[in-house]
């Protein structure tokens, strides 16, 4: 998983790298609009431990946001999957919320929060919650019929057990939402950083491009594109781990 | 006890023809009837209005003395996240171990304790899931096609043996095979075309009983009266 994921990402990324130099030589672009490919290397060596340590900062604060942002997610999505009137309330409050661009209250988080960790913190959770809110609202609120009938007439049905049948039928859902959310998380603290954070990753392609560095900036895209690639192939293992578990040791009762 | 419907219609919601209408239908001894007709006539849509899983129906029910219907069907999965023999220890009460473990072994499926619902045939995956409803508190049980897949020995020695185990419940058996509802059940409500007046017309069976043998012409005869009336 890990190797498919960053063989996916150096093909993207090197395809993008060639166009940028095919721009610089079709067009005799000179090195300070596009740099040649041996100061994007010698940049990119130069840079890369202070970048790294960069991104593990930005990653740290992503990871973060998005456990509270599925955290939350599952809350609301539990409640939501009911078809009471509140459950309903919920739904269409999800659906309306979700259409307003978050990273538009970006700048009402920094001026009233600062600029730390803690805004960071909230935009990546925010960035991330609502598209996994709807995809987790939409697996707990639809029945899997076959298997809940007998609960259902019986008597036997409680809402935990509601939940554990819709989530073990929709896992590959689940841990698909949750893979792709994590992209979510770290595009939501690298924005918040490039907005106004004092540090992460975000902040430094910030102060590359105040210094017209595309070399820098691009040695900045290769190291977020590696550490993503492995934090997310890092999830997917996780989920068919989780997956493998409890479809054959019995699973928690 | 005793199942009474008086006067039903059903259509569904957005259809202008009526499913049935002013259907009426009696049992008032428990034992193995059923209902048989070609599919889509609605025999599925009665069960559930009988078990109270359809509510916008007119006519009126008394189930007077019956007070826990179920409705099973032969679609019915158990969830994948734990042994067969686990599930049935944790939905079957303590007080039931001793029938549970001789159904077991009269359903033939003792092998496949150990066994995901995932991996077993259509065949065990319906007696399996019958297993799980015999053994709950119930009245009246509606099967529906939930013998389905199984061969047709293991099918007869099932019923058979249901009747015996059960002989104080009611049983709803939707089928369609004109034998087993011929031989097995002691009333047959055979459902006919919307066109046809009465829609529906009560047939008697055989209800053949454990360790009884079947007189060949009487189920001959049993057959053509559901042929002849469909």
């Amino acid at each position: 998983m890990f190797l498919r994921r960053i063989y996916q990402f150096l093909m993207i990324y090197f395809i993008g790298l060639g166009v940028l130099l095919l721009l610089k030589y079709g067009l005799n672009l000179s090195n300070y609009v596009i740099p040649g490919l041996s100061e994007i290397y010698s940049t990119g060596t130069t840079e890369f431990a202070r970048y790294f340590n960069d991104v593990v900062n930005t990653l740290s604060v992503a990871i973060i946001g998005q456990i509270v942002a599925v955290c939350m997610a599952l809350f609301v999505g539990i409640i939501g999957r009911q078809a009471t009137w509140f459950g309903s309330f919920v739904k269409v409050a999800a659906y309306n919320i979700q259409a307003y661009p978050i990273v538009a209250l970006a700048p009402i988080i920094f001026i009233l929060l600062g600029d730390g960790f803690i805004s960071r913190l909230l935009i990546a959770a925010m960035i991330c919650y609502f598209p996994l809110l709807l995809s987790i609202i939409g697996i707990m609120s639809e029945p899997i019929t076959d298997v809940e009938h007998f609960y259902n007439v019986t008597g036997k049905m409680r809402w935990q057990l509601e939940v554990k049948i819709r989530s073990f039928e929709n896992l590959n859902k689940l841990t698909t939402v949750i893979t792709g959310s994590a992209t979510l998380a770290m595009a939501g603290t690298i924005v918040a950083e490039f907005i106004a954070a004092n540090a992460g990753i975000g902040y430094s392609i910030r102060i590359a491009l105040y210094q017209s560095s595309l070399s820098k900036i691009l040695a900045a895209l290769f190291v977020i594109g590696i550490t993503l690639s492995v934090y997310q192939g890092l999830l997917e293992w996780s989920g068919a781990v989780i997956k493998k578990g409890w479809a054959s040791s019995g699973g928690p009762t | 006890m005793v199942l009474e419907c008086h006067n039903i219609s059903f259509k569904y919601p957005q259809s202008e023809n009526d499913v049935f209408h002013n259907l009426s239908y009696k049992i008032s001894e428990p034992g193995f009837n059923a209902l048989f007709g070609p599919s889509g006539i609605g025999k599925t849509s009665f069960a559930k209005i009988i078990t109270g899983m359809i509510r916008d129906y007119k006519g009126t029910i008394n189930d007077e003395g019956l007070s826990t219907l179920l409705y099973t069907y032969n679609l019915e999965r158990l969830p994948d996240w734990s042994s067969i023999g686990t599930h049935l220890k944790k939905i079957i009460p303590s007080d039931k171990n001793n029938q549970k473990e001789k159904l077991i072994d009269l359903f033939g499926i003792n092998e496949i304790m150990g066994q995901r619902f995932s991996q077993l045939s259509l065949g065990q995956k319906n007696r399996i899931n019958l297993i799980r409803y015999l053994l709950q508190d119930f009245d009246l049980l509606i099967m529906d096609e939930s013998l389905a897949n199984v061969d047709e020995i293991t099918r007869e020695k099932i019923i058979l043996n249901i009747k015996k185990m059960f002989p104080e419940k009611f049983f709803l058996y939707i089928s369609h095979n004109i034998i087993e509802v011929s031989k097995f059940c002691k009333e047959i409500l055979v459902f006919r075309s919307t066109h046809k007046k009465p829609q529906t017309v009560s047939v008697n069976g055989q209800n053949l009983q454990l360790d009884e043998k079947i007189e060949k012409e009487l189920l001959e005869k049993t057959m053509l009266e559901i042929m002849n009336v469909s």
